[in-house]
C-alpha cells in the first residue's frame, strides 16, 4: 500500500504510473470518461444507425447498460469501503487487545460500555457482559477501597470529574477480583473530547495490576526500617565512647565534642529516614477527629517561635473558628515543617508571615518567608521524596528532603491541596487547604 | 562476684561500654548476652536493676521480661528497657518496666536512671 491507507483504491490500481487516487480523481475520472463515452456512443449511433427504432431501442439499452456498470462500479465501492472500515476496526481492536493494561470506556451515564481483553483478564471474568455495567456496581462487586482500606466512591470521585473534562492520574487502589483474588490497582482515565468545546461523551481509563510493584516497594520500605533502626546501636557506640572519653578527659576535647555532634546529626537522619519508611509501611494510619485548624495553627506557631533565633513570625488569623475533619498530629507536622523550612532558607532573617484564609468551604494556610527562594529549573521536583532544591549549591543547608513529600501526602490523604509560589532572591509562599468540616455531608 | 547492674545486651561493644560508664560511677556491673543468661544471673543473684535490650537472640527482651516476672513477681528488681525503637515508651510499657533509655542515649541519662534504682554503695543489696 502506499502511504495514503485512507484510500481504498491505492491497492488497486495496477497502472504503471503510481499517481495517487484521491477520491476528486476518481470521480473526475470517472466523469470524464461517461462523457467521453456518451458523446461517443451517441455520436455513433447517429452515424451508423439509421433506422430510429432501433436507434431508440439502442439508446435505451445503452443508457441500461450505463447504469448497470455505473452500479457494479458502486458496488465495488461501497465494499471496499466497508472491508477496509472492517479491517480497521479490527486492527484497533487487536491494538487494544494486546494492551497489556485493562481499558474500559465509559458513557455519560456512567456505564461501562465496551472494554479489552485485558480488562477480562484483570477482573477475572469469564465474560464481557460481566463487565459491561454502570461502574458503581462493578466497584462494590469489586470492593474496590483506598490502599488503606477506605471506601472508594468512583461514581461520585472520579466519573463526575472526568465526564466534566478532568483526568485522573494514577489512582491506587485495592480491589478483589471476581475469582476472589486481592489485587492493587492504579486507575487512569480521561474524557473522551471529540472536538474541542463539547462536553466529553465517554470517558476511558485504563487500569493497572500494580501489585507486583506494591510488593517490592513494602520490601525495600521493609527493609529501610529494618536498616535505620540497626543503625542505632553503633550510634549509640560511638557517641557514647566519645562522652566517656570526654568525661575521662582523655583524648583530644574539642574532637570528641564534634564526635557528639556529628552523632547527633546522624541520629537525626536516621529517625527521619525511619519517619519516611513508617509512614508508607504502615499505610498513613490517620486518626480523624474534630479539630480546630487555627487553635493548632497558634500553637505551632507558639512552639516554634522559641527557635527561630528572634526571627519575627507574624500570624494573621480569622475571628472565627475553622474546623477540619483529620489527625491533628499529622497536620502539627505540616505546619510545623514548612514553618521550620521557612525559618531554615532565610538565613539573612526577615519575618515569616503564616495567615488562615477560609475560602469556598476549604481553610487555606499560607507560610510565607522573604529568603532564598526556590531557583525556577528546580521547582517542578519539589515535592519529590528526598529532592532537595539547594542540594549543591552554595545554599545547601543539609537536610533530608523528606518534609515536603510527606507533608503533601499527608494534606492530600485529608482531601486537600498543597502549592507554592517562589522567587529566587524574593522568598517562597506555601500553601496547603483542607476542606472545612462543617461542609462534609 | 556481686551485681547491682545486669546488663542485658548481645552487643559485646555496646555491653562493656555501658558496663564502663557505670564502672566509672562506682557501680557494680554484671552482663548477659541473651535472656536465658540473664535468667541464670538473676537465679544466682538479684541485682538491683536490670538493664534490658529488646532484640537478642536465644531468648528476647519480651521473653525474658515474661518468664522473669512469672517467677520472681513482687521480688523482681526493676528493670529498664534499652531500645532503639522509635517508640522506647511503648516497649517499656508493653513489658512492665520502670524506666527506658532510647538508643543512641546520653552517657549522664544512663547514670541517671540507674541511679534512680540503686546507689553505688548498694552493692549486692537489691533497692528497696
Amino acid at each position: 500500500m502506499t502511504s495514503d491507507p485512507g484510500n481504498a483504491y491505492t491497492g488497486g490500481v495496477s497502472g504503471r504510473a503510481r499517481i495517487a487516487m484521491t477520491p476528486l480523481r476518481i470521480v473526475s475520472l470517472y466523469a470524464a470518461v461517461g462523457a467521453a463515452w456518451i458523446l461517443f456512443s451517441d455520436r455513433a449511433l447517429e452515424l451508423f444507425v439509421r433506422d430510429p427504432i432501433r436507434r431508440s431501442a439502442l439508446a435505451s439499452g445503452k443508457g441500461i447498460g450505463y447504469v448497470v456498470v455505473t452500479a457494479v462500479l458502486l458496488l465495488l465501492l461501497i465494499r471496499s469501503q466497508h472491508a477496509e472500515r472492517r479491517d480497521r476496526d479490527r486492527e484497533v481492536r487487536t491494538v487494544l487487545d494486546s494492551m497489556p493494561d485493562a481499558v474500559l470506556v465509559v458513557d455519560r451515564s456512567g456505564t461501562i460500555i465496551d472494554l479489552n481483553r485485558a480488562a477480562l483478564a484483570l477482573f477475572a471474568a469469564r465474560d464481557r457482559r460481566e463487565l459491561l455495567v454502570p461502574v458503581a456496581e462493578l466497584a462494590a462487586r469489586v470492593h474496590l477501597r483506598r490502599a488503606d482500606g477506605r471506601r472508594l466512591d468512583p461514581a461520585r470521585a472520579a466519573s463526575r470529574r472526568i465526564l466534566g473534562g478532568e483526568a485522573l492520574a494514577g489512582l491506587e487502589a485495592l480491589m478483589r477480583r471476581l475469582d476472589g483474588r486481592e489485587i492493587f490497582i492504579s486507575i487512569s482515565s480521561s474524557p473522551v473530547q471529540p472536538r474541542p468545546g463539547e462536553l466529553p461523551r465517554m470517558a476511558v481509563a485504563v487500569v493497572r495490576d500494580i501489585s507486583e510493584v506494591r510488593r517490592f516497594e513494602e520490601m525495600r520500605e521493609d527493609f529501610l526500617a529494618t536498616a535505620a533502626h540497626e543503625f542505632k546501636t553503633p550510634l549509640a557506640v560511638v557517641k557514647a565512647y566519645a562522652q566517656l572519653m570526654h568525661k575521662r578527659g582523655q583524648g583530644d576535647q574539642a574532637a570528641l565534642d564534634v564526635i557528639s555532634r556529628q552523632i547527633d546529626r546522624l541520629t537525626r537522619m536516621v529517625h527521619q529516614l525511619l519517619e519516611v519508611a513508617r509512614f508508607r509501611v504502615s499505610g498513613a494510619e490517620l486518626s480523624r477527629e474534630r479539630f480546630d485548624l487555627l487553635a493548632l495553627v497558634s500553637e505551632v506557631v507558639d512552639r516554634l517561635r522559641q527557635q527561630s533565633d528572634g526571627r519575627t513570625i507574624i500570624v494573621v488569623l480569622p475571628d472565627t473558628p475553622a474546623n477540619v475533619l483529620g489527625d491533628r498530629e499529622r497536620i502539627g507536622q505540616v505546619i510545623g515543617s514548612l514553618l521550620e523550612n521557612a525559618l531554615r532558607f532565610s538565613p539573612q532573617g526577615g519575618d515569616i508571615e503564616a495567615a488562615l484564609a477560609r475560602h469556598e468551604g476549604e481553610a487555606i494556610l499560607s507560610i510565607r518567608d522573604h529568603g532564598l527562594g526556590i531557583p525556577p529549573e528546580r521547582q517542578a521536583r519539589i515535592f519529590e521524596r528526598f529532592y532537595r532544591a539547594h542540594a549543591g549549591t552554595p545554599q545547601d543547608y543539609g537536610g533530608l528532603g523528606i518534609g515536603l513529600g510527606m507533608s503533601r501526602e499527608v494534606v492530600t490523604r485529608h482531601g486537600g491541596r498543597m502549592w507554592f509560589e517562589s522567587s529566587p532572591g524574593e522568598g517562597s509562599t506555601f500553601f496547603f487547604s483542607l476542606p472545612l468540616a462543617e461542609e462534609r455531608g | 562476684m556481686s551485681g547491682a547492674v545486669l546488663v542485658v545486651e548481645d552487643d559485646l561493644d555496646l555491653a562493656s561500654l555501658i558496663q564502663m560508664i557505670l564502672a566509672d560511677d562506682g557501680y557494680e556491673v554484671a552482663l548477659a548476652s541473651d535472656g536465658q543468661q540473664a535468667l541464670a544471673q538473676v537465679a544466682q543473684r538479684m541485682p538491683g536493676v536490670i538493664l534490658l535490650d529488646m532484640r537478642m537472640p536465644v531468648m528476647n527482651g519480651w521473653e525474658f521480661a515474661r518468664e522473669y516476672h512469672a517467677r520472681y513477681g513482687s521480688a523482681a528488681a526493676p528493670i529498664v528497657v534499652v531500645t532503639a525503637a522509635e517508640n522506647a515508651r511503648a516497649r517499656a510499657e508493653e513489658i512492665g518496666a520502670d524506666g527506658w533509655l532510647e538508643k543512641p542515649f546520653e552517657i549522664d541519662d544512663v547514670v541517671r536512671m540507674v541511679a534512680r534504682f540503686v546507689s553505688p554503695a548498694d552493692a549486692g543489696a537489691a533497692a528497696p
